[in-house]
């Protein structure tokens, strides 16, 4: 039965969730990765006053054990939840409390976050785990322990009939495979995946995560967003809400060259301020102004400081500070395949920027070097910035494309493994895509 | 890309107070700075071309405006730049003067009185930025800086007040009104 199934992907990031099947061009579902239980919310336990599993590890409940069977432990009032977008519709009545079991990339409320799933799975996707293999996605550095977990919950509580663990950054790069710029398939690259909650820009070499030179940003989605929020504010729009904001930053927003010039433009060209429509309660309507934000909020990619007094490095910095820590062998590799991932690399012209300013870093170094040695040319560095058509959902996308693979299932652990010898089995998972494949 | 630093570092031959130079201005407002010729009428006060005769640091202190205005942090390369600093600190003083129901008249009126109040210069107990600016040597240096400062905040809080009220809507721009809470480096004058 299982032989014919596609695998099904799941993406869940700290923002959203990305569903659907090996093979598609697209999730089948994307919603928040939050859900509504009764209630208040809150990130802790739940309404029913058990420990979040992530609260005993696996191997001191003994594993495939009958205490970590979840689902045994379940009653019926645990299927009063919702996830996705009726969460957040449910939680702004009365009676539910929402939670994002998710925060930086790492799941933080197994309890919820096995809810979470089971709706993915039952009511989203609506198919039988015991005939599907699930390809799933992980943060980079992602303990060990979260990914037994994972396995625990997949294979005792789903039994699913086999299962991968992809980090997410592996998955980005594949995914630029479908961009006319990368000519050999190679899973050497930086990544630079940014969603909603932080910016990891991340070293790949071979299809292994360079771990000790990885760096993570505090400025993502909901950043740009709150700077959109506080630029609307500063000018008393009639509608400063964060959805607006947000809105605006999705359709509006724009990477320019130079801030100074761009503001000049706008004096010069005034159809560069817009206008966008809030509908609101009631049918009446609200017009906000669209003006500087457009640039200036992406902007806080490369000049941190207009928005946070803490974190003052630019990225294209932060960028070329990852590759001069990686081992030396893999840099050219590293600066030659900058590959782009997630919700907010979408801004046009962000790509170009980021390889502009790369570029800029990487040839002052060389030309130091040069007038130090006293003029002897290097070779030069070619720096290459990847924007392609599968970047807003790239680790997804990815899983999607090595998840239809003839030999994906060969790379998975499946519930029969899992059951001889227990949740540790996922602690390695053999390299799908690499080289041989 | 942080901070944008004035052009005007390179000029040599400029005669320099403490640690401020006094660069020519483009100006009918009476005082002890060299002028520039005024511009000719085919070309517009928003938008003149830097490497032409008539452009002064004021016009590049308005167009660096909006985005220094957006920084905290700024390294100090030369005079320039402090002429620059106090242009931008002032413009953002002028902006905290205009409401955003005035008139032309009564923004002009506003700022041209605000221009001629008394004011502080480097080295008086009332200067934000004394750490980065020294004080005039003697009582001559001292009238000659209040003069120039005086002719620079007159110059510039007309020039503001056409950039306000460009668009001929008879209401000073909510786009440059926008950036009347934001304190470049942190202060204000
Ligand atoms: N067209 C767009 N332009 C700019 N930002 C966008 C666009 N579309 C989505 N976003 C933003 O992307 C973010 C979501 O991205 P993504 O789905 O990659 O995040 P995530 O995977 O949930 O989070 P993380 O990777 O941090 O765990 C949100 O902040 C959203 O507003
Ligand atoms: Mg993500």
């Amino acid at each position: 039965m299982a032989s014919q199934t596609p695998a099904v992907v799941m993406d869940n990031g700290t923002g959203f969730s990305k569903l659907g099947f090996a093979g598609n061009d697209s999730p089948s579902f994307v919603f928040p990765t939050a859900i509504a239980t009764k209630g208040p919310g809150g990130g802790g336990g739940t309404g029913s006053g058990r420990p979040a599993v992530a609260q005993k590890p696996s191997y001191l409940t003994g594993g495939a054990g009958p205490a970590g069977h979840l689902s045994a432990k379940r009653g019926t009032e645990d299927l009063d939840y919702f996830i996705g977008d009726e969460a957040i519709a449910q939680a702004s009545g009365p009676g539910y409390g929402i939670d994002y079991p998710i925060r930086h990339g790492q799941v933080e409320n197994w309890d919820h976050m096995e809810r979470f799933w089971q709706s993915s799975i039952f009511k989203y996707l609506r198919v039988e785990p015991e005939d599907h293999y699930f390809l799933l996605t992980e943060p980079p550095l992602n303990p060990p322990e979260s990914r037994e977990n994972t396995a625990e919950i997949m294979f005792e509580s789903f039994n699913c009939a086999g299962l991968y663990i992809a980090v997410q950054a592996v998955l980005a790069l594949a995914a630029s495979w479908t961009s006319s710029k990368v000519t050999d398939r190679s899973l050497t690259g930086t990544v630079i995946d940014s969603g909603d909650g932080v910016t990891h820009v991340i070293p790949v070499a071979e299809g292994y995560v360079i771990g000790s030179s990885i760096k993570s940003i505090p400025i993502a989605g909901r950043d740009i967003t709150y700077f959109v929020q506080s630029l609307l504010r500063d000018r008393g729009e009639p509608d400063s809400s964060l959805k607006t904001a947000e809105q605006i930053k999705e359709q509006f927003c724009y990477v320019c060259p130079d801030v100074v010039k761009e503001f000049t433009r706008f004096d010069r060209e005034p159809e560069r301020f817009q206008k966008y429509v809030v509908e609101k309660l009631g049918g009446k309507q609200a017009t906000v102004d669209v003006g500087y934000e457009q640039f200036l909020a992406p902007e806080i990619f490369f000049n941190p400081e207009i928005y946070s007094s803490d974190f003052l490095t630019p990225l294209p910095t932060v960028v070329d500070q990852v590759i001069q820590s990686s081992p030396i062998d893999v840099r050219r590799g590293l600066y030659k395949n900058i590959v782009l991932s997630g919700g907010s690399t979408l801004y046009k012209d962000f790509g170009r920027r980021l390889q502009r300013d790369i570029r800029h870093l990487v040839e002052n170094r060389i030309h130091a070097s040069e007038v130090r040695s006293g003029g002897v040319k290097s070779g030069g560095l070619e720096v290459q910035v990847i924007t392609h058509k599968r970047q807003r959902h790239g680790p997804w996308y990815g899983g999607s494309l090595l998840g239809q693979t003839p030999e994906f299932r060969s790379y998975c652990h499946t519930k029969a493994e899992y059951d001889e010898i227990g949740p540790s089995i996922v602690r390695r998972f053999a390299l799908l895509g690499g080289p041989g494949t | 890309m942080p901070a944008y630093h004035s052009a005007f570092l390179r000029e040599s031959d400029v005669r320099v107070i403490g640690n401020f130079s006094l660069p020519n201005l483009r100006t009918r407002t009476r005082g002890p700075a060299y002028t520039l010729p005024q511009l000719p009428p085919n070309v517009s006060e928003l938008d003149v071309d830097p490497d032409s005769e008539y452009y002064d640091i004021l016009d590049e202190t308005l167009v660096l405006f909006r985005a220094n205005t957006l920084f905290r942090n700024f390294e100090i390369k030369g005079p320039a730049d402090r002429v620059l600093i106090y242009g931008i600190l002032w413009i953002s003083e002028c902006l905290g003067k205009v409401k955003p129901t005035m008139s032309r008249r009564d923004a002009e009126k506003a700022l041209n009185s605000a221009a001629l109040d008394h004011f502080a210069l480097p080295g008086d107990p009332g200067f934000p930025l004394n750490a980065l600016y020294q004080a005039p040597r003697d009582r001559t240096e001292a009238d000659l800086l209040r003069q120039y400062i005086s002719q620079m905040r007159q110059e510039l809080a007309l020039r503001l007040t056409n950039r306000l009220y460009a668009d001929e809507s008879g209401k000073p721009s909510k786009w440059w009104l926008s950036f009347q809470k934001r304190r470049f480096m942190g202060k204000s004058l």
